[in-house]
């Protein structure tokens, strides 16, 4: 039987009626056409339908829609303004982290929840924020060149 | 293969009272969510299919990390693997715990896994058990018909098989003061990649005789290499109050190796219990030394 | 050629980036259309079995479910090559059988396909396909290619004697190799083997098909090689090719795995049969066992050399374990011949290879094709051999290497070759004169190891080696580029800017792509064999070459001077002589449509590129591990890998390529292992939990150094780098191992209990 659920997603008040049994994975994907959230091994292991709940990275393959009553989630969708990119997706683009694609929301999610904490994070500690986001193409190089150029261009723009 | 959930009922409760109420009408057909890092996964590859999931996380008072010099440390189920990790007393006096926590998983998995599921989940290779093995945990366990506690050591039965009842819920994780002059901290091998599941996890905990230097006491517990999380007691024998030396450290580990019953990999996991008992031990030894 | 560049050679970002950082980008999992029904396939759970009944009407009463087929529906249509190989397309007319029918009345392999339905969702698709009852006859199975060989084993293709899918001679022998073996001084040989390595792209494989209204189908396909698969589906419908439509969006990886026919035919049999639009995703574990995976072979490999370290002679036979149906697997073992034995400088070459089929999940190609295996066990040998002759592994190396001039590995000249400086380059990065062949002691030791490769740009001429480019200027001097590769991840529709804006002199943003729809782009080999950037490189050079002088032309007659004179750049045509004399790009193009004299056509350029050349890209890999002999744990540190790969057409683009290649060749080296259950036939690792690939925390230091020298016959020098950076490093890996503690593993992938086991301490 469904049931309502209210919850936040990218700054926007959601009231749904949603079946016990779903994921928020689908519910996103599927009730509210926010496909950047992505599909992968269903079972916890690869990162790449990472969401942010309350700021911080879950898997939405795991999780159930109800679940987040009460919450609010970011998804890849929320991050940029407009057509202006977040100062993590500008990263991404400019440093060619970015093949395939498929990874790169749930890699995008883990550094934003990493670097909305510690603007200054070491080489080690990007590695570890994204440790649960597997990515075939890259080689995580330019994904951790992109991670750290990231945190310094925020934080010169938190501390001009 | 993993699926899509099939249906279920889903109840909420928002009370422990509610909570065990609630497991024992529906007895056998529920299953308790927490997490859900595990049991989501096992229901998607269809191993178990429950009529009725009894979502725990909206209660309120079960998501804590208490300490009082009086009762020590106690620990609420719903406690996340992440804010266990980054709990600064638990990094201050119970390191290794920390450890283990942020061993668990991936980062989102810390976020979402709690240290209740660790412990009922109940597979040989979780990397808590081990450690609340050595700290001497107590499980408080709750329902219709009351509470007991029971000793970490007399929980688990078999591979994902514990003493927890039917209708019966793990509320909290109770932890005494670790002995005065004392240390610990858990090393692992994983099975193949650097973020995968344990494939030997060692905790040892050990106390010494400021005034002699001697060991007046060791636990040392070995997760994945037993049917259920394992304390090596003839290797701690070897070592309990005696100064300790490499030769001795070495003497053991062997012995801990020997305590071991791998089913698979059985002699590349008892050669990695021997090697990892040895560093743990050294290590902890090193810093109280 | 030093030609002054100013758009090729720059790290411009990539056209689709920002889609894909935003969620943008629409891949075929993302894609709903009204009224789209979800696909789901049943498959065998056993390896062998023949289907003696299936029961559907429990499933087919469930509301919701519109259609399940079964074999029997399927019959109507064509048997294929999922390869895309039984319509002659190789030089040669190399074809596959065709083998495979959508669906099949026998279960050839764990995870075949039985059946199918389409339901209004995913729930009660699946709760359907729980409903579906079928009764098995379990017949013997054959797991591993000896077996399957045996007299007795089962038959798994009617056509196939004793298994032997294919028996695969060397394309290119020379010389007499068991003659020379005799007469060498020093013969070095082993038997190496190899895994089946799953592609682990992050998007599984998916298709959406619909029928439309005048009977057209349109698929949307994650198929590097839209244009032959148009064929192929064409072919397996019983439909004429202009009835087939092939969209191509974003593909979430391919690596290989999507040059075949993979969710297609079974989404687009359930469309036929429902007349509405269905999608059918695969889960992970269906990515395992139903589609192609790494080949995974045995060699057995000799080769010879003088005194003095010239190499002599090489030998193989290769052994690969093909699966229940034919697929792209043949290939691999003569596409790991051809450069293994091409490599070096050898007079005498002789290989052959059997490629069997068995009760397993289908092999096929994957980065590098059978280059891996292949040089996993030549550098091994390499090295050994230099060991013999007191000889470092550089100098042997520097030696037998070819030069440019001399005969490449697919028969034609080599226009030019830098891995010396590769060697050299990547010595110097990894310290080898410092660490490599010191004394190691203690429980850990470090070592380091080199291995080299060759590859190719394109597979020309062993394939139909076919692009065509379409290049159409704007008014306003931007141009649309018509051109149709695959969008896996390489960075490919950048490249392809940068060349036609260099060449046309624009700016690489000023080029918009067109592409991904079969109804609109010319034929086009596809996206294989490293291939995009060198072939349809050159096709997408010409087209905008013939734009160009169309260009100049009328740009001399409206600034009334010979078009000799002129240059374009920076979107400027102006006089070399006299440079106030000019004009803008977008003028030109404007005047071409607005002129009022009787015509009104955009400049436009055209080129059919048949490549003819294929230019070898050469590489240099190094790798320093550290090895634990108490635990017998390997842990690579650093990995240098060294590339000529011609100019880089975008520099960030290549390092991405080889840091990519560094990832799956850790993977293939050590922690990577498809695990058939001998007994049962069962795939045991069919997604992450169990099957392991490199994560973030796996990864060493890693170094790529381009050596950026053009070669004469590609795009401004290009040549291909989409496989060759995973081919070395798994064998640099061994060297290194055996420099740390001398011992060799010879059997991938290279686990603690085989380092224990070689060091006789297990
Ligand atoms: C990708 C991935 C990696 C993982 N890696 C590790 C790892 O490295 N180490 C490790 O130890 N585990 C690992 N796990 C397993 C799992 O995440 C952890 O064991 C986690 O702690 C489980 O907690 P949970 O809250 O998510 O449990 P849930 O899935 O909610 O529950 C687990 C089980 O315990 C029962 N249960 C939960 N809470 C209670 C309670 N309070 N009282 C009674 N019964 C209860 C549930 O009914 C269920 O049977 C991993 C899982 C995933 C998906
Ligand atoms: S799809 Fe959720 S972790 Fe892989
Ligand atoms: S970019 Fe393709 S998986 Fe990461």
């Amino acid at each position: 039987m469904k049931e309502i659920a209210t919850f936040m997603v990218n700054e926007k008040h959601y009231e749904l009626a949603i079946e016990p049994h779903m994921l928020l994975v689908e519910v996103l994907r599927d009730e509210l056409g926010l496909t950047g959230t992505k599909h992968s091994c269903g079972i916890g292991s690869c990162g790449a339908c990472t969401v942010l709940i309350d700021g911080r990275p879950v898997l939405s393959c795991l999780t159930l829609a109800l679940t987040v009553r009460g919450k609010d989630i970011t998804t890849i969708e929320g991050l940029a303004q407009g057509t202006t990119l977040h100062p993590i997706q500008k990263a991404f683009v400019e440093h060619g982290a970015i093949q395939c694609g498929y990874c790169t929301p749930g890699m995008i999610l883990s550094a934003k929840a990493l670097l909305d904490k510690n603007l200054n994070p070491t080489d080690k500690e990007v590695k570890h924020a994204l440790s649960g986001n597997l990515c075939r193409c890259t080689g995580y190089v330019k994904i951790i060149d992109a991670v750290l150029a990231a945190a310094e261009a925020m934080s010169k723009e938190a501390h001009p | 293969m993993a699926r899509l959930l099939r249906p279920f009922e889903y109840r909420g409760p928002q009370t422990v009272g509610e909570a065990v109420r609630m497991l024992s009408e529906y007895d056998a057909q529920a299953r308790v969510l927490a997490g859900g890092t595990d049991l989501i996964v096992s229901m998607k590859k269809r191993q178990i299919s429950p009529r009725y999931i009894v979502y725990i996380k909206d209660i309120p008072d079960l998501n804590y990390v208490h300490y009082s010099q009086e009762t020590g440390l106690t620990i609420g189920a719903l406690a996340t693997h992440r804010s266990i990790a980054d709990s600064s007393i638990i990094k201050d006096r119970y390191n290794l715990l920390a450890t283990a926590c942020n061993k668990v998983g991936t980062p989102q998995v810390r976020n979402m896994g709690t240290i209740g599921g660790n412990i009922c989940k109940a597979g040989p290779s979780q990397d808590t058990p081990p450690v609340l093995l050595v700290l001497d945990a107590r499980l408080k366990l709750v329902s219709l018909g009351g509470e007991r506690v029971v000793p970490i050591d007399t929980f688990f039965l078999a591979p994902f098989k514990t003493v927890l009842q039917q209708g019966e819920l793990l509320t909290e994780i109770q932890i005494p003061n670790p002995p005065p002059v004392s240390a610990g901290c858990y090393k692992w091998a994983t099975k193949t990649v650097a973020v995968d599941e344990t494939l030997v996890g060692v905790a040892v905990l050990m106390s010494v005789d400021s005034a002699d230097g001697v060991c007046t006491d060791i636990k040392i517990a070995l997760g994945s290499v037993a049917p259920t999380p394992m304390r090596a007691r003839q290797a701690e024998e070897v070592l309990r109050g005696k100064r300790i030396d490499d030769r001795l450290i070495g003497q053991a580990a062997q012995v801990a190796a020997g305590e071991t019953r791998p089913r698979s990999r059985a002699d590349f996991r008892r050669r990695m219990s021997r090697h990892l008992v040895s560093e743990a031990i050294a290590e902890t030894w090193k810093m109280i030394r | 050629m030093s030609q002054k560049l100013s758009v090729v050679g720059k790290r411009i970002i990539q056209p689709d980036a920002a889609a894909k950082a935003t969620g943008n980008a629409i891949y075929v999992s993302d894609i709903t259309i009204p009224g789209m029904l979800i696909g789901k396939v049943l498959r065998s759970p056993y390896p062998h079995a023949r289907i003696k009944r299936i029961d559907k009407s429990k499933a087919e009463n469930l509301s919701g479910v519109e259609a399940i087929i079964t074999p029997e529906d399927t019959a109507q249509w064509q048997k294929f090559d999922r390869g895309l190989k039984d319509l002659p397309m190789i030089a040669g007319g190399y074809t596959v059988p065709a083998d495979e029918g959508v669906l099949n009345e026998r279960a050839r392999h764990f995870g075949d396909a039985i059946a199918a339905l389409a339901a209004i969702n995913e729930h009660i698709a699946e709760e359907a396909l729980e409903l579906i009852e079928v009764e098995y006859e379990e017949l013997p199975f054959a797991i591993d290619p000896e077996e399957a060989m045996k007299p007795g084993a089962p038959q798994i293709s009617d056509f196939a004697g004793r298994n032997i899918g294919k028996h695969m001679p060397y394309a290119f022998p020379e010389g007499d190799a068991d003659k020379a073996l005799g007469g060498a001084d020093c013969v070095v040989e082993g038997t190496f083997t190899t895994t089946k390595q799953e592609h682990c792209t992050a998007e599984t494989a998916a298709a959406v098909a619909r029928i439309d209204i005048s009977g057209r189908l349109i698929v949307w396909s994650q198929c590097q090689l839209p244009h032959l698969a148009r064929r192929e589906i064409a072919h397996i419908f019983n439909m004429p090719v202009h009835k087939v439509k092939m969209i191509t969006p974003f593909i979430g990886g391919s690596f290989g795995q999507r040059g075949s026919l993979c969710a297609e035919p079974i989404c687009i049999a359930l469309a036929l049969k429902t007349g509405k639009p269905v999608k059918l995703v695969y889960s992970r574990e269906e990515n395992f066992i139903a589609l192609e995976s790494r080949t995974g072979f045995k060699c057995n490999l000799k080769i010879g050399f003088n005194k003095d370290g010239t190499l002599t002679a090489i030998q193989v036979y290769m052994l690969g374990r093909l699966g229940g149906y034919m697929g792209c697997g043949p290939m691999a073992s003569a596409i790991g011949m051809i450069f293994g034995l091409g490599h070096y400088r050898c007079p005498n070459r002789a290989g052959e290879a059997d490629m069997v089929m068995t009760n397993t999940p289908v092999s096929g190609a994957f980065r590098g094709f059978g280059n891996p295996a292949i040089m996993w066990g030549i550098e091994q040998l390499v090295d050994e051999a230099a060991e013999r002759l007191n000889i470092d592994p550089l100098t042997i190396r520097l030696k037998n290497i070819k030069r440019a001039g001399e005969t490449a590995n697919m028969g034609l000249r080599l226009e030019s070759t830098y891995l010396e400086e590769c060697i050299k380059q990547g010595a110097e990065a990894i310290g080898w004169r410092e660490k490599w062949g010191k004394k190691k002691e203690g429980a850990i030791r470090r070592g380091v190891g080199l291995a080299t490769m060759t590859h190719c740009s394109g597979a020309a001429p062993l394939y139909l080696d076919h692009s065509n480019a379409f290049i159409k200027l704007n008014e306003d001097g931007t141009a649309d580029l018509v051109v149709h590769p695959a969008p896996v991840g390489q960075h490919i529709w950048g490249a392809l800017s940068q060349i036609a804006a260099e060449e046309l002199g624009i700016h690489a943003g000023d080029i918009n792509i067109v592409t991904g729809d079969t109804d609109v782009t010319l034929f086009e080999y596809g996206s294989d064999a490293s291939r995009s950037t060198y072939v349809i490189g050159n096709a997408t050079l010409m087209a905008a070459r013939n734009a160009k002088e169309q260009i100049l032309a009328r740009a001399a007659e409206m600034l009334d001077i010979s078009p000799e004179e002129l240059k374009i750049s920076d979107r400027k045509i102006s006089s070399r002589v006299d440079p106030k004399k000019s004009i803008s790009v977008a003028e030109v193009c404007y005047d071409a449509i607005y002129n009022f004299k009787g015509e009104c056509l955009n400049i436009s350029g055209k080129c059919s590129w048949e490549s003819k050349w294929n230019s070898p890209p050469t590489g240099a890999f190094f790798a320093e591990v550290e090895v634990n002999t108490e635990t017998g744990k390997v842990t690579v540190r650093r990995l240098v890998t060294a590339m000529d790969c011609g100019k880089a057409i975008n520099p960030m683009a290549v390092e991405g390529q080889l840091e990519g290649g560094m990832q799956q060749g850790i993977g293939y080296g050590l922690t990577e292992d498809y695990v058939i259950n001998k007994d049962t036939g069962v795939v045991e690792t069919d997604n992450y939990d169990s099957y392991k690939m490199p994560g973030i925390l796996d990864m060493p230091e890693t170094k790529v150094i381009i050596i950026d020298e053009p070669d004469p016959k590609g795009p401004f020098g290009a040549k291909g780098v989409g496989e060759p950076g995973m081919v070395g490093v798994a064998p640099a890996i061994a060297n290194a191992i055996y420099d740390a503690i001398g011992v060799r593993i010879r059997d991938l992938p290279i686990t603690p209990e085989k380092v224990l086991d070689a060091l006789g301490s297990g």
